[in-house]
Protein backbone atom coordinates (compact mmCIF):
# COMPACT_ATOMS: atom_id res chain seq x y z
CA UNK A 1 0.00 0.00 0.00
CA UNK A 2 1.57 3.27 -1.16
CA UNK A 3 1.63 6.56 0.75
CA UNK A 4 -0.75 8.34 -1.68
CA UNK A 5 -3.42 5.65 -1.13
CA UNK A 6 -3.20 6.27 2.60
CA UNK A 7 -3.91 10.00 2.39
CA UNK A 8 -6.52 10.89 4.97
CA UNK A 9 -6.21 7.55 6.75
CA UNK A 10 -2.67 7.65 8.10
CA UNK A 11 -3.60 9.69 11.16
CA UNK A 12 -6.26 7.19 12.22
CA UNK A 13 -3.84 4.30 11.64
CA UNK A 14 -1.20 5.99 13.79
CA UNK A 15 -3.75 6.59 16.55
CA UNK A 16 -4.78 2.92 16.36
CA UNK A 17 -1.13 1.82 16.59
CA UNK A 18 -0.82 3.79 19.83
CA UNK A 19 -4.01 2.41 21.34
CA UNK A 20 -2.16 -0.40 23.14
CA UNK A 21 0.13 1.97 25.04
CA UNK A 22 3.08 4.32 24.58
CA UNK A 23 5.37 3.62 21.61
CA UNK A 24 8.35 5.31 19.96
CA UNK A 25 8.35 6.12 16.24
CA UNK A 26 10.01 2.96 14.99
CA UNK A 27 7.76 0.76 17.15
CA UNK A 28 4.72 2.57 15.70
CA UNK A 29 5.70 1.75 12.12
CA UNK A 30 6.51 -1.83 13.09
CA UNK A 31 3.09 -2.16 14.73
CA UNK A 32 1.48 -0.81 11.54
CA UNK A 33 3.44 -3.26 9.38
CA UNK A 34 2.38 -6.15 11.60
CA UNK A 35 -1.26 -5.13 11.74
CA UNK A 36 -1.38 -4.75 7.94
CA UNK A 37 0.42 -8.04 7.29
CA UNK A 38 3.44 -6.22 5.84
CA UNK A 39 1.37 -4.54 3.10
CA UNK A 40 2.14 -1.05 4.34
CA UNK A 41 4.92 0.40 2.18
CA UNK A 42 5.65 3.74 3.75
CA UNK A 43 9.13 5.30 4.21
CA UNK A 44 9.79 5.11 7.96
CA UNK A 45 10.97 8.72 8.05
CA UNK A 46 7.55 10.04 7.01
CA UNK A 47 5.96 8.72 10.21
CA UNK A 48 7.81 11.20 12.41
CA UNK A 49 6.37 14.45 10.97
CA UNK A 50 2.91 12.81 11.11
CA UNK A 51 3.42 12.02 14.80
CA UNK A 52 4.44 15.65 15.45
CA UNK A 53 1.31 16.83 13.64
CA UNK A 54 -0.88 14.63 15.83
CA UNK A 55 0.95 15.90 18.89
CA UNK A 56 0.35 19.52 17.87
CA UNK A 57 -3.32 18.68 17.42
CA UNK A 58 -3.40 17.39 21.01
CA UNK A 59 -4.32 13.85 19.96
CA UNK A 60 -1.10 12.29 21.25
CA UNK A 61 1.46 13.41 23.83
CA UNK A 62 5.22 12.90 23.47
CA UNK A 63 7.72 12.37 26.28
CA UNK A 64 11.49 11.88 26.23
CA UNK A 65 13.30 9.02 27.92
CA UNK A 66 16.84 7.64 27.70
CA UNK A 67 17.28 4.11 26.34
CA UNK A 68 20.71 2.58 25.83
CA UNK A 69 22.33 6.02 26.12
CA UNK A 70 20.09 7.44 23.38
CA UNK A 71 17.28 9.92 23.84
CA UNK A 72 13.99 8.41 22.74
CA UNK A 73 10.64 10.09 22.20
CA UNK A 74 7.60 8.04 23.05
CA UNK A 75 4.03 8.92 22.22
CA UNK A 76 0.76 7.99 23.84
CA UNK A 77 -2.87 8.73 23.10
CA UNK A 78 -4.47 11.63 24.93
CA UNK A 79 -8.17 11.47 25.91
CA UNK A 80 -8.88 13.65 22.84
CA UNK A 81 -6.92 11.18 20.70
CA UNK A 82 -8.86 8.27 22.14
CA UNK A 83 -12.11 10.04 21.28
CA UNK A 84 -10.85 10.95 17.79
CA UNK A 85 -9.91 7.31 17.16
CA UNK A 86 -13.40 6.12 18.10
CA UNK A 87 -14.91 8.70 15.75
CA UNK A 88 -12.55 7.77 12.90
CA UNK A 89 -13.40 4.06 13.36
CA UNK A 90 -17.13 4.73 13.18
CA UNK A 91 -16.67 6.96 10.11
CA UNK A 92 -14.53 4.31 8.41
CA UNK A 93 -17.09 1.55 9.05
CA UNK A 94 -19.86 3.68 7.51
CA UNK A 95 -17.68 4.75 4.58
CA UNK A 96 -16.36 1.27 3.77
CA UNK A 97 -19.87 -0.26 4.05
CA UNK A 98 -21.18 2.38 1.64
CA UNK A 99 -18.36 1.90 -0.91
CA UNK A 100 -18.60 -1.91 -0.65
CA UNK A 101 -22.34 -1.75 -1.27
CA UNK A 102 -21.80 0.54 -4.28
CA UNK A 103 -19.01 -1.55 -5.80
CA UNK A 104 -20.28 -5.04 -5.08
CA UNK A 105 -24.02 -4.53 -4.93
CA UNK A 106 -26.32 -5.47 -2.11
CA UNK A 107 -27.94 -3.35 0.53
CA UNK A 108 -26.05 -0.59 2.28
CA UNK A 109 -26.39 -1.02 6.05
CA UNK A 110 -27.89 1.91 7.91
CA UNK A 111 -25.34 3.93 9.88
CA UNK A 112 -25.33 3.17 13.60
CA UNK B 1 28.70 -0.49 18.34
CA UNK B 2 30.07 2.35 16.17
CA UNK B 3 27.57 4.02 13.85
CA UNK B 4 28.20 3.16 10.18
CA UNK B 5 29.42 6.10 8.12
CA UNK B 6 26.36 5.98 5.85
CA UNK B 7 24.05 6.49 8.83
CA UNK B 8 26.11 9.33 10.32
CA UNK B 9 26.25 11.07 6.89
CA UNK B 10 22.49 10.68 6.53
CA UNK B 11 21.94 12.20 9.99
CA UNK B 12 24.37 15.03 9.17
CA UNK B 13 22.20 15.99 6.18
CA UNK B 14 19.14 16.09 8.44
CA UNK B 15 20.99 17.96 11.22
CA UNK B 16 21.92 20.71 8.77
CA UNK B 17 18.23 21.49 8.23
CA UNK B 18 16.28 20.37 11.31
CA UNK B 19 16.39 21.18 15.05
CA UNK B 20 18.50 18.94 17.30
CA UNK B 21 15.50 17.44 19.13
CA UNK B 22 13.96 16.22 15.85
CA UNK B 23 17.30 14.81 14.66
CA UNK B 24 17.70 12.95 17.99
CA UNK B 25 14.34 11.30 17.48
CA UNK B 26 15.17 10.37 13.89
CA UNK B 27 18.59 9.05 14.97
CA UNK B 28 16.92 6.74 17.49
CA UNK B 29 14.51 5.46 14.83
CA UNK B 30 17.29 4.98 12.28
CA UNK B 31 19.42 3.10 14.82
CA UNK B 32 16.48 0.81 15.61
CA UNK B 33 15.91 0.22 11.88
CA UNK B 34 19.59 -0.60 11.41
CA UNK B 35 19.53 -3.02 14.34
CA UNK B 36 16.49 -4.80 12.99
CA UNK B 37 18.39 -5.48 9.72
CA UNK B 38 21.41 -6.66 11.71
CA UNK B 39 19.15 -9.09 13.58
CA UNK B 40 17.97 -10.40 10.22
CA UNK B 41 21.60 -11.32 9.48
CA UNK B 42 22.75 -8.51 7.18
CA UNK B 43 26.35 -7.26 7.38
CA UNK B 44 26.66 -3.83 9.11
CA UNK B 45 27.18 -1.85 5.88
CA UNK B 46 24.37 -3.63 4.05
CA UNK B 47 22.12 -3.18 7.09
CA UNK B 48 22.95 0.55 7.09
CA UNK B 49 22.12 0.81 3.40
CA UNK B 50 18.82 -0.99 3.92
CA UNK B 51 17.96 1.17 6.95
CA UNK B 52 18.65 4.42 5.09
CA UNK B 53 16.62 3.21 2.09
CA UNK B 54 13.72 2.25 4.36
CA UNK B 55 13.81 5.64 6.09
CA UNK B 56 13.39 7.55 2.81
CA UNK B 57 15.02 10.53 1.13
CA UNK B 58 16.21 13.19 3.62
CA UNK B 59 14.55 15.91 1.49
CA UNK B 60 11.19 14.19 1.89
CA UNK B 61 11.60 14.00 5.68
CA UNK B 62 12.71 17.65 5.89
CA UNK B 63 9.72 18.71 3.76
CA UNK B 64 7.42 16.70 6.05
CA UNK B 65 8.71 18.49 9.13
CA UNK B 66 8.56 21.86 7.36
CA UNK B 67 4.83 21.31 6.84
CA UNK B 68 4.28 20.77 10.59
CA UNK B 69 6.64 23.55 11.68
CA UNK B 70 4.78 25.37 14.49
CA UNK B 71 6.34 28.71 13.45
CA UNK B 72 4.92 28.32 9.94
CA UNK B 73 1.46 27.55 11.28
CA UNK B 74 1.54 30.49 13.71
CA UNK B 75 2.74 32.84 10.93
CA UNK B 76 -0.21 31.76 8.76
CA UNK B 77 -2.66 32.42 11.58
CA UNK B 78 -1.17 35.85 12.30
CA UNK B 79 -1.37 36.75 8.61
CA UNK B 80 -4.98 35.59 8.63
CA UNK B 81 -6.04 37.69 11.61
CA UNK B 82 -3.95 40.71 10.54
CA UNK B 83 -6.66 42.35 8.37
CA UNK B 84 -9.24 41.89 11.16
CA UNK B 85 -7.04 43.57 13.77
CA UNK B 86 -6.10 46.25 11.23
CA UNK B 87 -9.77 46.95 10.47
CA UNK B 88 -10.47 47.29 14.21
CA UNK B 89 -7.70 49.88 14.55
CA UNK B 90 -8.76 51.74 11.43
CA UNK B 91 -12.30 52.01 12.80
CA UNK B 92 -10.95 53.06 16.21
CA UNK B 93 -8.68 55.76 14.75
CA UNK B 94 -11.45 57.13 12.52
CA UNK B 95 -14.08 57.24 15.28
CA UNK B 96 -11.71 58.69 17.90
CA UNK B 97 -10.18 61.15 15.39
CA UNK B 98 -6.71 60.03 16.43
CA UNK B 99 -5.14 60.81 13.07
CA UNK B 100 -3.00 63.56 14.57
CA UNK B 101 -0.07 61.18 15.06
CA UNK B 102 3.22 62.79 13.87
CA UNK B 103 4.26 61.83 10.33
CA UNK B 104 7.59 60.16 11.33
CA UNK B 105 5.71 57.91 13.80
CA UNK B 106 3.18 56.97 11.14
CA UNK B 107 5.96 56.22 8.65
CA UNK B 108 7.85 54.12 11.22
CA UNK B 109 4.69 52.16 12.02
CA UNK B 110 3.99 51.61 8.32
CA UNK B 111 7.52 50.40 7.59
CA UNK B 112 7.47 48.10 10.63
CA UNK B 113 4.13 46.68 9.54
CA UNK B 114 5.44 46.03 6.01
CA UNK B 115 8.55 44.31 7.41
CA UNK B 116 6.45 42.17 9.78
CA UNK B 117 4.14 41.10 6.95
CA UNK B 118 7.16 40.19 4.77
CA UNK B 119 8.73 38.16 7.59
CA UNK B 120 5.49 36.32 8.41
CA UNK B 121 4.84 35.61 4.72
CA UNK B 122 8.38 34.20 4.32
CA UNK B 123 7.78 31.94 7.32
CA UNK B 124 4.27 30.93 6.24
CA UNK B 125 5.37 29.94 2.74
CA UNK B 126 8.80 28.57 3.68
CA UNK B 127 9.78 25.00 2.94
CA UNK B 128 13.09 25.34 4.78
CA UNK B 129 12.49 24.51 8.45
CA UNK B 130 15.13 26.77 10.01
CA UNK B 131 14.43 29.74 7.74
CA UNK B 132 10.70 29.46 8.49
CA UNK B 133 11.45 29.31 12.23
CA UNK B 134 13.83 32.30 12.18
CA UNK B 135 11.74 34.56 9.98
CA UNK B 136 8.71 33.51 12.02
CA UNK B 137 10.46 34.43 15.29
CA UNK B 138 11.45 37.85 13.87
CA UNK B 139 7.88 38.37 12.63
CA UNK B 140 6.41 37.42 16.03
CA UNK B 141 8.74 39.93 17.72
CA UNK B 142 7.57 42.55 15.24
CA UNK B 143 3.91 41.77 16.01
CA UNK B 144 4.61 42.04 19.75
CA UNK B 145 6.39 45.40 19.25
CA UNK B 146 3.62 46.76 17.01
CA UNK B 147 0.74 45.72 19.25
CA UNK B 148 2.51 46.84 22.43
CA UNK B 149 3.24 50.24 20.81
CA UNK B 150 -0.39 50.64 19.75
CA UNK B 151 -1.79 49.77 23.18
CA UNK B 152 0.75 51.89 25.12
CA UNK B 153 0.50 54.74 22.59
CA UNK B 154 -3.29 54.96 22.93
CA UNK B 155 -3.06 54.74 26.72
CA UNK B 156 -0.57 57.64 26.84
CA UNK B 157 -2.40 59.72 24.24
CA UNK B 158 -5.37 59.92 26.58
CA UNK B 159 -7.89 59.37 23.79
CA UNK B 160 -11.47 58.85 25.04
CA UNK B 161 -12.12 55.13 25.44
CA UNK B 162 -14.88 54.18 23.03
CA UNK B 163 -16.10 50.62 22.55
CA UNK B 164 -14.43 50.54 19.12
CA UNK B 165 -11.10 51.54 20.65
CA UNK B 166 -11.54 49.00 23.45
CA UNK B 167 -12.25 46.32 20.84
CA UNK B 168 -9.11 47.25 18.87
CA UNK B 169 -7.00 47.19 22.04
CA UNK B 170 -8.43 43.81 23.04
CA UNK B 171 -7.74 42.42 19.54
CA UNK B 172 -4.15 43.67 19.72
CA UNK B 173 -3.70 42.26 23.24
CA UNK B 174 -4.97 38.83 22.11
CA UNK B 175 -2.68 38.88 19.06
CA UNK B 176 0.26 39.97 21.21
CA UNK B 177 -0.33 37.02 23.59
CA UNK B 178 -0.55 34.59 20.68
CA UNK B 179 2.68 35.91 19.10
CA UNK B 180 4.46 35.71 22.47
CA UNK B 181 3.35 32.10 22.90
CA UNK B 182 4.50 31.21 19.37
CA UNK B 183 7.90 32.86 19.91
CA UNK B 184 9.45 30.21 22.18
CA UNK B 185 9.05 27.17 19.90
CA UNK B 186 10.14 29.31 16.94
CA UNK B 187 13.34 30.34 18.74
CA UNK B 188 14.00 26.68 19.60
CA UNK B 189 13.80 25.78 15.89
Amino acid sequence: MRAEALKGHLDAMLLAALEGGPQHGYAVIEALRQSTGGRLDLPTGTIYPALRRLEQAGLIAGTWSVVGGRRRREYQLTPAGDQALSGRRADWRDFSAMVTAALEGGPCPNPA
Amino acid sequence: MPEPRLISSYLDVLAAQLPASIVEELADGLTETHRSYLRQGLAPDLAARAAVAEFGEPEMIVAGFARVNPARRAARRLLGVGPVVGACWLAALVTSRAWAVPLPARMLAGLTLAAVIALLATSALGTHYRLAARTGAAGFLGVIALDASLIVGVAFAGAPLTWVLALAMAASAARLCYAARALRPALAG
